[in-house]
């Protein structure tokens, strides 16, 4: 066995043992009300069970992260999916550091399903080791995310508890309309999660099935010193191009429950192949997010956080609101070093300027702005509780935005090849 | 709003204060009951504060309020958000009419972008504005509590006003069953163990630690401001250079606007092997390491000479790559990119006569700079002309399209034994490809028709060793920037700030007891949650039992 193989193990190992743990947690939380147990015994047991084997499963990460190291000869963070990865492995012992301090089953059955969808979501992308350029090949990068990662990875733990404390608090037997508004909101985060499940399940799918269509678009242009240029790109899609390329052809298309041909075009607007496919995962994640949610919604009979709520009454929203507070109280520093400073650093060594307004760069200056904008809230206006609560939420969008979102909209020098 | 200030123990406060600076009484009537107290800055009165504000006052209160602060950062978060959505100019090298561009490229949306400034929006007057808002609101907010913050904390009484004390996040109130001075002593002792710093007067303790976090926001906001002002410091032209400079293998260039030189003696690119590359990128080249071999020169003599050429001493050297530039007194150069592309740096061609086979030279061309004469044998050879990069125009004449060495021609006036007075003119491309040798017969061949030479001659490299040449280009950045120091500083400052605040909390124990009731209170800026662990466990220890959670006093608010 060679290092590489060790590691993708020790990864398939890592993910189940966090399912199991996912299991273990909410057991803890749901199980209370079984017959004749004691309680507290109950929740004590399965939440040291969900918490060790957590904990295994973080130790077989560092297997799988360390091993691919030596393998592959450099550290596994230069491409997507070894960043992604990496950020499940910070967010598990993000989780770790908050659960000692804390000791609340809760937060291990939110923050644990969390890692286990970064890092299925990390698996989307191609695994293989890649070679360096040499703009990446410099101690300070490696310093740089591993560090901004750790802050963004309390970030995520911070969302955790303020999902909680919102499904929590909510008050779901009210029609006011500020209730009814926060029914809504936290209802929609959740569709926002199913949705991402969505994607996951619909990628995983196809690929199993082996379903592959072929696009070819041909380019004119005319560059600036006003000669033609004619290109031809072409583009591989896993899932059934229900969207194809703006004026594209077909080269192959595997039938899909008799659809034999893309159903629309992209817009003009949406330059390049890459866009269409884009489009067309984007259209695919809703349409499986929304089935799966219907069948939820189907077997609930109503609201997906009014499920969730009654099985939270165990725990005070101040504690939860305290821990999302200090979640971030933890990361923001860590943050401020990891993805500004050594950023700048890094930045001015390898690009000779430290900052250059690079659309990564800005939206981690906005994910910064956002988190002081929070803390500042809520030190002198006194956004605490559920204000505070949304703002975390909406801070670790914020995040996921800066890390996916702008490779997948606006890409610029740090972008890996996105999905 | 008139508001009597004077407290019932007879301190009289500045107008403003929300606690009595003296005894902790809340002075204003409206506060929310039984709701914790504000203890922000421990309720004493800031400048901001004042009552009849003057313009200037206006100002300082304007700046001084956290809710513009955030107004401030909300703000500029928007624009900066804003300004990702299309690529900024200032990623462009050359962009001639930036209009035209953004409405070919993103349509009318991109047309628009560009006309509202979008597309510069972080030199914009409107973005800097921000920043400069946000400077002062960071003076003069920090300046506004931290004097006031500062007061209130080297003052403290020991002996606070039960409201207070009843009024904090975590209290504790119970009838106390020991000895009150025995219990107060050991409860003293439990909480030095915990290394908080304990007064007692009587039966009134206060207990305090890691008073030194309350600095942290303040360092972390003049690290800020120093950041800040560093930044928009490198506005002034004399502390930032930014320039590019080309050179081929051999060349040395002056980096324009200083006094120094630089020479690329040598560029090499190291290229991925096969069994490196995963399988998708096998056989492609993949750059992975490349390197100049730099040296810096200064000029020392005749710099501005036009006729001498400069004398240049060599003053540092080094092997720049991407992640090692070279730095000599605050400049430095990077490498910024490469290209390979072939270029003649000298070659040494020979004159051949045709009519007896017979060679003369070989002479030295350099491609760059060269000389106006050359003797090969018997024959004297005058530059007469020289194309860079050989081209026609229109009607046919010779021209040079660029100024860079592409695809170089010299116009020769051969004269010596045999030859008439005035000499022959011959035209030659020293690069070996077959469209510039014909174009080289072609012309001389009309140069024949002319009258201008008897065609007798021709040039001929013959060996390789008779050419240098340079595969690559490299592009290097030359940068001064003297602001970098003061943006570490003050980043280095903020981070110290952070660290303080966020990794250390400021706590305070109150007690008192009265006629046998204990009443505790404590507070702490941040972790609640530890506080009041902490103080259980120290309860415990003195006989007390109480689970932490009860001692929490927002239970009954929301
Ligand atoms: C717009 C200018 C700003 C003003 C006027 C301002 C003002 C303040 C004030 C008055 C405090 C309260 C300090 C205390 O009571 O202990 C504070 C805290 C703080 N500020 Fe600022 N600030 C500004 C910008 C920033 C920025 C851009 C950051 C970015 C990191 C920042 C980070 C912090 C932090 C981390 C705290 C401590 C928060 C806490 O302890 O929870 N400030 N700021």
């Amino acid at each position: 066995m060679n290092w590489l193989s060790i590691s993708s193990n020790a990864f398939i190992i890592a993910f189940f043992l966090y399912c199991f743990s996912f299991i273990g947690f909410c057991i803890a939380i749901g199980g209370r009300r079984w017959s004749n147990r004691d309680v507290e015994a109950h929740k004590k047991r399965w939440a040291r069970i969900g918490f060790v084997l957590a904990i295994l499963g973080w130790v077989s990460h560092l297997v799988f992260f360390f091993t691919r190291w030596k393998g592959g000869g450099h550290i596994p963070t230069s491409n997507m999916y070894e960043f992604m990865t990496f950020l499940g492995m910070a967010i598990m012992f993000a989780f770790i550091v908050v659960y000692l301090i804390y000791r609340t089953a809760l937060l291990g059955a939110f923050a644990t399903p969390l890692v286990v969808i970064i890092i299925a979501y990390a698996s989307v992308f191609p695994s293989e080791v890649q070679p360096l350029i040499p703009a990446l090949n410099s101690i300070w990068l490696k310093v740089h995310v591993t560090t901004a990662a750790a802050g963004e990875a309390f970030f995520a733990v911070s969302f955790a508890a303020a999902l909680v404390q919102l499904l929590r608090v909510v008050d779901f037997s009210s029609k006011e309309k500020s209730a009814v508004r926060q029914q809504r909101g936290v209802e929609w985060v959740l569709i926002f999660i199913i949705v991402i499940i969505g994607f996951l399940v619909s990628v995983f799918g196809f690929r199993a099935g082996g379903y592959s269509a072929e696009f070819r678009q041909e380019n004119f242009e005319i560059d600036q010193q006003g000669q033609e240029l004619d290109s031809v790109q072409s583009v591989k899609y896993d899932l059934p191009p229900i969207v194809a390329p703006y004026n594209s052809e077909t080269v192959h298309m595997t039938s899909f429950l008799g659809m034999e041909q893309p159903l629309f075009e992209a817009p003009s607007w949406m330059n390049g192949v890459n866009a269409g496919r884009k489009l067309n995962t984007v259209i695919w994640s809703i349409i499986s997010g929304a089935i799966l949610y219907g069948i939820a919604r189907l077997i609930a009979r109503k609201p997906l956080a009014a499920v969730i709520h009654p099985h939270l009454d165990g725990i005070d929203p101040e504690d939860l609101d305290e821990i999302s507070y200090r979640a971030i109280a933890i990361g923001f520093p860590v943050f401020t070093l990891g993805a500004l400073i050594f950023a700048m650093i890094w930045a001015q060594i390898a690009w000779s300027r430290f900052w250059g307004w690079d659309p990564k760069e800005v939206w981690a200056l906005i994910t910064w702005l956002f988190y002081s904008a929070y803390l500042h809230l809520r030190l002198s206006r006194g956004w605490q509780g559920t204000k505070s609560a949304w703002l975390a939420v909406i801070g670790f969008i914020v995040v996921l935005f800066t890390l996916i979102g702008v490779n997948l909209v606006i890409a610029g020098l740090h972008s890996y090849a996105g999905v | 709003m008139f508001q009597n200030t004077k407290c019932e123990c007879g301190h009289q406060n500045p107008t403003g204060t929300v606690l009595c600076e003296y005894c902790g009484k809340p002075l204003v009537e409206d506060l929310p009951l039984d709701s914790p107290l504000e203890m922000r800055y421990d309720g004493v009165a800031r400048r901001s504060q004042k009552d009849n504000p003057a313009l200037i006052d206006r100002v300082w209160n304007f700046f001084s309020s956290v809710k513009i602060a955030v107004y401030l950062i909300v703000i500029t978060l928007i624009g900066a958000a804003i300004g990702t959505i299309y690529p900024q100019e200032s990623t462009f090298i050359n962009l001639d009419d930036p209009a035209q561009y953004y409405r070919d490229t993103y349509g009318t949306w991109g047309a628009v972008y560009q006309a509202l400034g979008f597309s510069r929006t972080y030199e914009s007057w409107w973005f800097i504005g921000l920043l400069v808002m946000i400077g002062t609101s960071l003076v003069v907010c920090s300046l506004d509590r931290v004097l006031p913050l500062y007061k209130a904390l080297s003052k403290q009484q020991v002996r606070k006003h039960l409201t207070f004390i009843n009024r904090q996040q975590t209290v504790y109130k119970a009838k106390l069953e020991q000895n009150p001075e025995e219990w107060t002593e050991s409860f003293a002792k439990q909480l030095k163990r915990k290394h908080y710093k304990v007064k007692i007067e009587g039966t009134a303790l206060l207990a305090e630690k890691n008073r030194f976090s309350r600095w942290g926001p303040y360092i972390n906001h003049i690290g800020l401001i120093i950041f800040l002002l560093a930044v928009l410091g490198r506005g002034v032209p004399a502390w930032h250079m930014d320039q590019y400079v080309s050179m081929d293998e051999g060349q040395t260039k002056q980096i324009p606007n200083t006094n120094y030189y630089v020479k690329n003696e040598d560029f090499t690119v190291e290229y991925y092997k096969d069994e490196e590359l995963p399988d998708n990128l096998k056989g492609t080249a993949r750059a992975k390491l490349y390197e100049t071999k730099a040296v810096l020169y200064e000029c020392t003599a005749d710099c501005d000479d036009p006729i001498k050429e400069p004398v240049l001493t060599e003053v540092d050297r080094h092997d720049i790559q991407v992640n090692s530039p070279l730095s000599y007194k605050g400049l430095k150069l990077y490498q910024y990119n490469y290209e390979q592309r072939i270029r003649l740096i000298t070659v040494k061609p020979m004159l051949v006569d045709s009519r007896t086979g017979e060679k003369y030279g070989p002479f030295e061309l350099p491609m760059s700079n060269p000389p106006l004469t050359y003797t090969a044998g018997p024959y004297t050879l005058k530059l007469s002309d020289v194309y860079p990069d050989f081209g026609m125009d229109e009607q046919n004449r010779p021209m040079t399209k660029s100024r860079d060495p592409n695809n170089p021609a010299f116009v020769f006036i051969v004269t010596g034994p045999g030859l008439d007075e005035s000499g022959e003119i011959y035209i030659y491309f020293p690069l070996p490809n077959a469209e510039d040798k014909q174009l080289q017969q072609m012309i001389n061949a009309s140069f024949q028709k002319s009258g201008n030479n008897s065609g007798r001659f021709s040039f001929e490299v013959g060996k390789m060793e008779n050419v240098s040449f340079s595969e690559y280009t490299t592009y290097l950045n030359v940068r001064v920037d003297r602001a970098m120091p003061y943006i570490w500083v003050g980043a280095a400052i903020s981070m110290i700030g952070l660290v303080m605040g966020f990794y250390w909390h400021h706590r305070r124990v109150w007690l008192r007891i009265d006629d046998g009731i204990l009443t505790l209170g404590a507070h702490t800026n941040k972790n609640t949650f530890g506080i009041r662990s902490e103080v259980a466990g120290a309860l415990k220890k003195t006989g007390i039992e109480v689970d932490p959670k009860a001692l929490d006093n927002r239970r009954n608010t929301r």
